[in-house]
């Protein structure tokens, strides 16, 4: 009882007691109503209107900064009055400026909005924002004369600072619509985003490895710094989360509920088919990636997703330098003289070591032959084999070729017996046994041998069935 | 009295340094005069070739320890430069050439949107100031004609290709497909040497010939760079493809490409004649390069080596060829993989066939020529005729080099010399059209050694007509096969008519590090 009293008295200084005031009231409150009522009587039904509406609309984003710089400068005049009260009497009109620029603002926009044919949770955001900024900045108006006369004290700091808050928050969502919701955060210091809550995805994560690259390649030219069509960026995790105009694009965890995923998805017939005007679709599998990714949480962190097996790309080792071995020329030159192989140099920098040539005459290099090479072992990096005469006695010499990445044998008469003397040839990284009569059996000796991805078996009982005239698939003959 | 500089009375020899000529040109004389002294010195050993394989890559520069370091790449390739300048990743080529121009548009560089544009007008502003041929500048109107066939995503990869290719299709996921290729030249000649030499004028070295000079062979006893040209079928309309875009130019002609026949013996009189065996051969061969010897010592022209090498590896051609061309003991997973076409001697399959066993031998540089990719007209009768005869044959050399463990180090290039016009030569119906030159964007594709298995590089604009991403020129094209062999584009180089000649011309080019695996 006691608290209504008081409402009472407080509403009793707020209005004015001259009739001019009270007619001047009147208009305020029915600019507040009309504003209210404004999006209810016509719709952003998404549709393209006038052009005269785009015209003046696209001025907004010029005037926008009227009201913004008018509206801060009146707490600083305020509080400056305290000092000199001329600036106090200029914060009133000044107010009054803010307040005419915020509400032309509010219409230049909503021509834009609504002569563009634009609509979604973004631009509805802003809309609402814009209307409760300019609803606390008539109240602002109303309550002032009462603060300014010391009646009520209370009433006119809440409503500027109500007012403050609506314009910083519609000024942000009026940032996104332009330059992306990331806009802000993009460059912000690691420790800064991490305080914010603005998580950047991992390096080794799924996002980055491979939903990050799907994007990067296919949307970003319209979706990213450059142009930011939808008001929607898709060059980092936050600004994908983050959305557009039409709100979130990634609903973690529902997949069918992803606009992204709709939109990528849509027959390339269709008006929002993405990507846009008849550009190369994404592929099915890159799809059926985005789709686990948001089905099982659409995470920044995540590396391995259940049921989804990425093409291993495997990292080959580094060539170990193999020192110099120009101080054998001369023993090279007799051996390429008596030989029939020859030894070249990989490239010009004698530690990438030497290769064993043998086409020049292949039959007649056998075992004996190569048994000669001991002394290069160590700077022999490839051994082509191919079509010689070597048989299973050559592995002998070869598992002192510690530094060989490469081993041609194919066409040739080893029978894989003595395979696993290879075991200690821990560079080697390719093994062509194509032509032999190598089989399955035994190549378990090489299982351990962690380097040895390209083991070629065409042509050899150790050849899995059915791939003899088919395409092997990108596995294929490499394990 | 003062002699006449050419007198030639025989008390006083005749000198032409004594006749008034320009010191610069006396002093040029004085340099073939050394040379030819030198090269008369040189006595026994095999020529320059022989000399460089004894003295090795520091022998040149003096170091006497170093002076028997073999060659990086056998006996013939040029000591002093150091090749490969870094470890390669592929050591042999393979380049199929589709001579005539490829339509980029009927076979990879899908424009679905041209659908819907038929016989409208080419913008003037996509056409922009592009020079025209002499066939279609008479055209009142450029009429757009959309690719008469379908295309589909194939591979992990979703690569659109066109169905024309069914068989290559299958292998997108191995292929870096290069969309945005573009030359400068829109007639054939200039343009097929611009693609082969990198100039649009005769007389500069090929890329097999320069792969020569760099890299040297890896088999003495096949040559190291192999022409093999494909059977004319006359139904196309053949550009003449001649030895000029196999010619070493300005290098040593032992460094020429050495073309196999497409018919009958790959190689003419290959064998002995009756009542000639090896023995005779062999000392008449000595015989002829005894003479030639004298001849190098009297005259010193480096030709002579050339013509000595030449002989040499013809004998040992007479036992290398027929073992390589013996398809005998190939076992029927090949014919299998080939098709039927590769039986016969001189069809594209067969060239891929031989193709892959001259890698497996150590054939350094394979290129093979198809004609008739020049479609002026009825090109939906030409295609499928063209492709038919190329597509297996491609898909087969891959997928055979692949399984067998050689396309690891084996760099296949497929390209033709430009590509064709988005706009209609002569009549567009519904069922036919003809296709133009067009310089400003092609397909190729490369795919092994050293590239990047299972991507599309540059993008073409709506009408396949400009490239709006990613252009790679011929030069930057060149520069990316020698960077995947081992070699800066900038280091292998030759001295002639005082510049430092190299394959990409003087135009700065640039490898695509975006091709590289």
């Amino acid at each position: 009882m006691k608290a209504a009293n008081r409402l009472g008295e407080v509403a009793g200084r707020l209005l004015p007691q001259v009739p001019q005031d009270r007619l001047a009231w009147l208009a305020a409150l029915l600019t507040m109503v009309e504003l209210l009522l404004l999006p209810f009587v016509i719709h952003l039904d998404g549709k393209p209107h006038a052009d005269w509406e785009q015209f003046l609309g696209r001025f907004h984003p010029l005037a926008v900064h009227l009201p913004i710089g008018l509206l801060l400068l009146v707490p600083v005049l305020e509080l400056m009055g305290e000092m000199r009260p001329a600036l106090r009497e200029a914060a009133g009109f000044v107010l009054m400026l803010a307040c005419a620029a915020a509400i032309g603002s509010l219409a230049l926009g909503f021509l834009l909005a609504h002569g563009g044919g634009e609509s979604g949770a973004m631009v509805t955001r802003h809309m609402w924002g814009a209307i409760a900024l300019s609803v606390g900045l008539l109240l602002c108006l109303l309550a002032r004369p009462s603060w300014y006369s010391g009646t009520v004290r209370f009433a006119y700091p809440a409503t500027l600072a109500f007012s403050l808050v609506a314009l910083i928050w519609t000024a942000d969502q009026g940032g996104s619509i332009t330059h992306g919701g990331s806009y802000l955060t993009q460059y912000m210091p690691a420790p800064m985003k991490r305080l914010f809550g603005h998580a950047e995805a991992d390096s080794g994560s799924f996002y980055a490895t491979q939903i990050h690259p799907i994007l990067d390649a296919n949307c970003i030219s319209c979706h990213g710094a450059g142009k930011t069509e939808g008001g929607l960026r898709l060059d980092s995790f936050s600004a994908l989360m983050q959305g557009g105009k039409d709100g979130a694009v990634i609903t973690p965890g529902k997949p069918e509920k992803s606009l992204l995923l709709e939109r990528v998805t849509l027959p390339s017939t269709d008006k929002h088919a993405m990507p846009a005007d008849g550009r190369t679709p994404l592929k099915p599998l890159q799809i059926e990636w985005i789709r686990a990714w948001i089905q099982q949480g659409a995470s920044p962190t995540v590396a391995i997703l259940t049921g989804i097996s990425l093409p291993q790309k495997r990292k080959e080792p580094p060539p170990q330098p193999v020192g110099d071995w120009s101080a054998l020329m001369p023993q090279i030159r007799a051996m390429q003289k008596g030989l029939g192989a020859k030894l070249v140099p990989m490239s010009s920098n004698p530690s990438d070591g030497l290769v064993l040539q043998t086409a020049d005459n292949p039959s007649s290099f056998g075992d004996a032959q190569l048994a000669q090479l001991q002394l290069f072992a160590p700077y022999i990096v490839e051994a082509e084999l191919g079509r010689t005469a070597v048989t299973d006695a050559c592995f002998d010499t070869l598992a002192k070729f510690m530094n060989l990445r490469a081993l041609h044998l194919e066409d040739t008469a080893v029978s894989g017996a003595a395979l696993a003397k290879l075991k200690p040839l821990s560079q080697l990284v390719y093994l062509n046994l194509s032509g032999t009569k190598i089989t399955q059996a035994s190549l378990a000796p090489l299982s351990s041998m962690s380097n040895l991805h390209h083991i070629y078996l065409f042509n050899t009982p150790a050849q899995p069935a059915a791939d003899t005239t088919s395409v092997q698939s990108a596995s294929g003959n490499s394990r | 009295m003062k002699q006449h500089p050419l007198c030639t009375d025989c008390e006083c020899e005749p000198n032409v340094m004594d006749l008034p000529v320009p010191s610069g040109l006396k002093r040029e004389w004085a340099t073939i005069e050394t040379r030819r002294n030198f090269l008369g010195r040189s006595g026994k050993v095999l020529g320059w070739a022989a000399l460089a394989s004894l003295l090795g890559e520091r022998g040149l520069k003096g170091d006497a320890h170093a002076a028997d370091v073999p060659n990086a790449a056998g006996a013939t390739a040029r000591q002093d430069l150091l090749l490969p300048n870094f470890a390669p990743k592929a050591k042999r080529a393979i380049y199929l050439f589709m001579s005539g121009g490829p339509a980029q548009m009927d076979l990879w560089d899908y424009k679905p949107h041209l659908a819907s544009l038929y016989d409208k007008d080419l913008p003037d502003s996509v056409r922009g100031n592009q020079q025209l041929t002499g066939m279609t500048t008479g055209q009142a109107r450029f009429p757009i004609a959309p690719s008469h066939w379908t295309f589909k995503q194939y591979g992990q990869t979703g690569t659109f290709v066109s169905d024309l290719l069914p068989y290559t299709s299958k292998m997108v996921d191995d292929l870096a497909i290069v969309k945005s290729t573009n030359t400068d030249a829109i007639n054939h000649e200039p343009a097929i040497m611009l693609m082969n030499t990198g100039n649009m004028n005769a007389g500069k070295p090929c890329l097999g010939s320069w792969l020569a000079y760099g890299l040297g062979s890896m088999n003495d006893n096949l040559p190291t760079f192999i022409v093999l040209q494909t059977k004319l079928n006359w139904k196309e309309n053949n550009q003449p493809v001649s030895s000029r875009l196999w010619s070493s130019g300005f290098l040593s002609s032992e460094y020429a490409g050495v073309g196999l026949r497409s018919g009958g013996d790959p190689v003419l009189f290959l064998s002995d004649p009756a009542g000639v065996d090896r023995n005779v051969r062999r000392k008449m061969l000595d015989a002829v390069e005894e003479i030639n010897r004298q001849t190098l010592a009297e005259i010193g022209d480096p030709e002579t080596n050339a013509r000595i090498a030449q002989y040499e590896m013809a004998y040992r051609m007479q036992s290398s060829v027929p073992e390589l061309v013996d398809m005998s003991k190939e076992p029927q997973s090949t014919w299998d993989l080939y098709g039927p076409d590769a039986k016969e001697p001189g069809t594209f399959a067969y060239n891929c066939l031989l193709a892959r066993r001259m890698a497996e031998r150590g054939v350094r540089f394979t290129q093979i020529y198809k004609r008739g990719w020049d479609m002026h007209d009825n090109v939906t009768g030409l295609m499928p005729m063209l492709c038919g005869e190329t597509d297996r044959g491609c898909y087969a050399l891959v997928t055979d080099l692949k399984r067998r463990g050689l396309l690891d180090d084996t760099l296949v290039i497929w390209a033709g010399e430009f590509g064709r016009t988005v706009y209609s030569q002569g009549g567009l119906s519904h069922e036919n059209y003809g296709r133009d030159h067009h310089p400003r964007c092609y397909t190729t594709w490369m795919a092994g050694g050293g590239v990047r298995p299972g991507i599309t590089f540059g993008e073409t604009d709506d009408y396949s007509y400009n490239v709006v991403k990613d252009p790679v020129h011929v030069r930057d094209f060149n520069a990316t096969i020698l960077h995947c062999l081992g070699i800066d584009h900038n280091k292998l180089t030759f001295k002639f008519q005082g510049l430092d000649q190299k394959l990409t011309g003087p135009v700065p080019a640039s490898v695509v590090q975006g091709l590289l695996a």
